[in-house]
């Protein structure tokens, strides 16, 4: 080490220190850069927010839920872990419901020509309100609230626990 | 760390025209005068001052990533553990900073029981400084608070039914046990209150009082300057013949591989073992097995399982808390019981038990299997011994015994865990 | 029976009989809620004077059928809906003086149990006087009640101890059948039908179409699943012995009548039975259709045990020995149905295993989890079809349920790779963490103490 290099912050005739002290300052802001990213992504917003939410967005407008072409209902989807399924009535209202089956827990579905909601498994079949009327199940399906919000026709679906 | 080559680089004209700017209206001369005046001694023991600084490091880390977590976690008994569970699973990076969150606290303990047994063997509590051990000993409490009341945040099953069986230690306190019972959990049960309750004790009641202890503890570490121990004292002869560092930048430069360690080792433990989530707390259904506390209470609750229901005619429960309670005010008073060579003497031995004491039971309540508690019990009990090392002269007969305990700790462990792994 | 032999007069009331010699009767008979005093008669209303608790007849042990409490009349749904004695039994109530009344043309007596039905019916299979308490009454009760077991016993023997309307129903205390403590209420119906057809003495030697009756069948029933689901659950849906046997024609159903009986609830199943091979065979050898293999009173939830040819499996019943023309071929249909089963089931956990244990380390696996539904149902589609008694179908579900859990063991799989690379990632930033502190040693050492 030669005499020169005595003092800290003359580093120039010191070609080794001055070597370091770069890659020291390059390393340490890579560093608070590395640490800053997770949390600046921390920050931001979430996707979703349904797991244990009480509330959730359906992903269906209240217009796209219509029979398709094989004339099947919308499948049911996701809400707190459990299927929802979104029915409508002869007059328009959408009610949701889980869609778990109170007999054996398969997923029921909705049959628009029928009227009724069924679950294919045990031939359980419920009425548009959600009461067992037919077949094993023991008890009413589990009804959500249903809230519209939006432009008359194609409305979002917002569907929350009672 | 000085930044001079840095702004040379730039234009010299405007930095200074800054750092004036700055130094006119917030007096910074006082500070810098203070910085460049603070000197740190060099001696063996010197390595022992870095505890404190990674200990403050590990606290800052705590406040950010604390801050961080409160924006996303909801204190409620419904939505407690889905909160957690959500930003862990949602939040990008929420797993992260839960993870460093849990480790820096368990880190910081320990961090802080060193800090703790160094400053005991350099006799860092004696005149004048009695005041501060005895803050660093609050603080000690208070970050032991902290890790109780936050293991109880997540609402999972482990962390209810601990906090159920540590809250209940409470109520075994004589005549006002029962009052500070219903205080801790705010009500009969650990309810949702108790989880509100916690709440705000971690993130309001106890940040303050910590706030306010630490600054204390600092300045009397400012007012009255790094202890020295006695023995490099007698051999440098006197605090004025010792030499120092200035603390800025060249302890500041050391301090930082401190902090940066504590940063690699917060890495590590959180990759090798990343925190999980558990289970939901079910407050009706029945305790699950091996409920254990945080590893750091987990030598009293072992001790505490151990007692006879009866001793003497005294509940053993409340017989054992009182006792607790009686080593932690014997902690506190340490300076003040150290009154020359005989009562320092009697002073170590305790210390040595306690530590030993405190190895053994956390070994024991920690590892299910008997060899497993064995091994480590022995080989950190007399590891710990290794940590003596730089206060016994070299050459001596003490620092041989030393070092054949340290080496045959090592020894032990290693075959030990060898001997585990294979089976 | 000693209650019945002291008929004197032959003025009956049968139920008397037949509950005085049941034990739990008294029991099953909780005391009016409302204990008030009874409602006052009319001054001019004689019966209760010579009829009532403490009337001239009271006393005497073979009067007993003849006395009336008042308190059973206030639980009465007749006697609530404002119907007097006379409107049942006939005769003038208003008569000053003791005249007996069974010379009372109007009078309309209870001489055996042969009567009751007819007493009952007088209103209840009356259309036009029915419809005065319901729009659409139903009328054929007593109609049914002679197609019944009963009913025939009683047509054949006049005397039989058999039940009549009374003896469900109950006499002067018949309450309404929605009321929770009617005798006929779901989830009583079965002890009221085991007060004599669990009584072992009063049921030895009696037979239907040759078979002995037997008495266990309340005891079978109390461990089924339906029991379970009706007295555990509370699911009043749940069956009981009317449902299957139905209750004022109560009948054991005939062996190929027991599948439309099971079919009322079961329909989907009901509907796959009736349509397989099984059917017919099981119709050549008078086996009944589901009862054969899940029993009848005592119906257990079914498991895939019962399924295939192993472990006690039913299918092996008939076809390890090719009995009743069961064929080999379809030993190995129940087999290839019971592995198919079982290996879905194999699937579905140790997804779920590995979901679980993904979720413990704080992953999301919602959507996997969602997913993993589809193979449950699946699953138990797959069970439903087992009744078609054909592989294809089975195999089909069993394969859509395999394709579900495939496609969720991936992302299981992909999640806790997830979760490994995160620790990996985490494990690489020690690198340049100490990549620094290298540095900062380096740089510390040479650099010298400044001076101060």
């Amino acid at each position: 080490m030669e005499d020169k290099c005595d003092k800290l912050d003359t580093c120039d005739n010191c070609p080794r220190r001055s070597w370091l002290f770069r890659m020291l300052v390059g390393m340490n802001l890579a560093t608070v850069a590395s640490l800053l990213y997770p949390v600046l992504r921390f920050l931001k917003p979430r996707r979703s927010t349904s797991s244990g939410a009480f509330q959730v967005v359906a992903p269906l407008r209240v217009n796209q839920l219509r029979p398709d072409e094989e004339g099947n209902w919308p499948a049911p989807f996701e809400f707190a872990g459990k299927p929802c399924i979104l029915v409508r009535t002869l007059d328009g209202e959408v009610k949701a419901f889980n869609a778990v089956c109170t007999h054996t827990d398969c997923t029921v579905k909705f049959r628009p020509q029928e009227g009724d909601i069924y679950c294919s498994c045990h031939g359980g079949v419920y009425d548009i309100n959600g009461r067992n009327v037919a077949g094993p199940p023991p008890r009413p399906l589990e009804s959500f609230k249903v809230n519209l919000r939006g432009k008359p026709g194609q409305e979002e679906i917002i569907v929350s626990r009672a | 760390m000085s930044h001079a080559p840095e702004e040379s680089a730039v234009s010299p004209a405007r930095t200074e025209g800054i750092q004036k700017f700055f130094h006119e209206r917030l007096g910074l001369e006082v500070l810098a005068g203070l910085a460049a005046k603070k000197l740190v001694p060099i001696h063996r023991s010197t390595h022992f001052y870095f505890l404190g600084g990674m200990a403050l490091f590990l606290f800052i880390v705590q406040i950010i990533s604390g801050v961080l977590l409160s924006l996303y976690y909801k204190p409620s008994p419904d939505q407690a553990f889905e909160s957690v569970q959500a930003f862990m699973t949602e939040v990008d990076f929420g797993w992260l900073i839960r993870s460093v969150h849990s480790w820096a606290a368990n880190l910081l303990i320990g961090i802080l029981f060193l800090h703790l047994l160094t400053a005991y063997m350099m006799r860092a509590y004696h005149r004048p400084r009695e005041l501060t051990w005895v803050s660093g000993i609050l603080l000690l409490l208070l970050f032991m608070a902290f890790g109780f009341s936050g293991y109880l945040l997540p609402w999972n099953q482990l962390a209810f039914f601990a906090t159920r069986v540590g809250t209940a230690l409470v109520g075994v306190v004589p005549v006002v046990g029962p009052d500070l019972l219903l205080l801790a959990r705010g009500g009969e049960n650990v309810t949702g209150d108790t989880l509100s309750r916690f709440y705000a004790l971690h993130v309001a009641i106890l940040p303050l009082l910590t706030l306010g202890m630490l600054g204390f503890h600092l300045f009397m570490v400012q007012q009255h300057g790094m202890s020295i121990p006695e023995r490099d004292l007698r051999r440098y002869g006197g605090r004025q013949q010792i030499p120092t560092m200035p603390f800025v930048p060249d302890f500041l430069l050391r301090d930082a591989v401190g902090w940066y360690l504590a940063l690699g080792l917060l890495a590590a433990l959180a990759a090798l073992f990343p925190w999980e989530l558990g289970e939901k707390a079910d407050p009706f259904g029945s305790a699950p097995e091996g409920i254990k506390p945080e590893w750091y209470f987990l030598f009293m609750f072992q001790a505490l399982k151990q007692l006879p229901g009866h001793i003497l005619g005294m509940e053993g429960e409340m017989l054992g808390t009182l006792f607790f309670g009686g080593v932690g005010l014997v902690v506190l008073v340490v300076p003040f019981l150290d009154r020359g060579p005989r009562s320092r003497h009697v002073l170590n031995i305790l210390a040595t038990a306690a530590v030993l004491f405190f190895i053994v039971m956390t070994a024991w309540g920690y590892f299910d299997k008997n060899s497993l508690r064995l091994i480590l019990g022995a080989s950190l009990s007399l590891g710990s011994l290794a940590l003596t090392i730089p206060f016994t002269n070299r050459g001596t007969r003490s620092r041989s015994v030393l070092w054949l305990l340290g080496t045959l700790a090592f020894c032990l462990l290693m075959v030990g865990l060898l001997w585990e792994l294979t089976l | 029976m000693k209650a019945l032999a002291s008929i004197i007069f032959g003025i009956t009331l049968f139920h008397s009989a037949v509950f005085a010699a049941a034990p739990d009767e008294n029991d099953a008979v909780v005391p009016v809620a409302e204990a008030a005093v009874p409602e006052r008669l009319e001054e001019d209303y004689s019966c209760m004077f010579c009829h009532g608790k403490n009337g001239t007849l009271a006393g005497p042990e073979k009067n007993r059928h003849l006395i009336v409490s008042e308190e059973d009349l206030k639980t009465d749904i007749h006697w609530r809906k404002g119907l007097r004695c006379h409107e049942c039994h006939g005769g003038n109530p208003k008569l000053d003086d003791f005249v007996d009344h069974r010379n009372d043309p109007s009078f309309r007596s209870l001489t055996s149990p042969q009567d009751v039905p007819g007493f009952c019916g007088h209103c209840h299979s009356n259309t036009k006087y029915m419809r005065r308490y319901r729009p659409s009454p139903r009328v054929d009760q007593e109609t049914e009640y002679w197609t019944s077991g009963h009913g025939q016993l009683l047509q054949e023997k006049p005397t039989a101890k058999v039940a009549t309307c009374v003896s469900c129903h109950g006499g002067h205390d018949t309450r309404a059948v929605g009321d929770l403590e009617s005798r006929v209420y779901p989830t009583r119906v079965a002890k009221t039908c085991a007060v004599c057809h669990a009584d072992a003495e009063l049921m030895a030697g009696r037979n239907y179409h040759d078979r002995p009756l037997g008495h266990q069948q309340f005891e079978l029933w109390s461990k089924s699943v339906h029991a379970q689901a009706m007295m555990k659950k509370g699911d009043l849906s749940a069956a009981t012995c009317n449902d299957c046997h139905g209750n004022h024609g109560a009948v054991p159903p005939d062996v190929d009548s027991v599948a439309n009986a099971c079919g009322t609830c079961h329909v989907k199943v009901a509907e796959l039975f009736a349509t397989t091979k099984m059917k017919h065979s099981f119709e050549k050898i008078d086996l009944p259709g589901c009862a054969t293999c899940h029993g009848n009173h005592e119906i257990r939830s079914p498991t895939d045990k019962m399924l295939g040819m192993i472990d006690g499996a039913l299918c092996a019943r008939c076809h390890e020995e090719g009995e009743h023309g069961a064929t080999l071929a379809g030993a190995e249909i129940a087999r290839q149905m019971h592995d198919g089963l079982a290996d879905l089931v194999t699937q579905i956990s140790t997804v779920e295993e590995k979901l679980d244990k993904a979720e413990r380390l704080g992953m999301e696996i919602r959507g996997p989890r969602f997913r993993l539904r589809d193979a449950n149902d699946a699953l138990t589609n797959a069970r439903t079809l087992v009744h078609t008694f054909a592989i294809e179908p089975v195999q089909e579900a069993v394969t859509e349920g395999l394709t579900v859990t495939t496609e969720v063991d991936a992302d299981a799989e992909a999640v806790l790779k997830e979760y490994t690379n995160r620790r990996v990632w985490l494990g690489l930033s020690l690198v340049p963490i100490f990549a620094v502190v290298a540095l900062l040693v380096l740089y510390i050492r040479s650099t010298p103490i400044s001076k101060s």
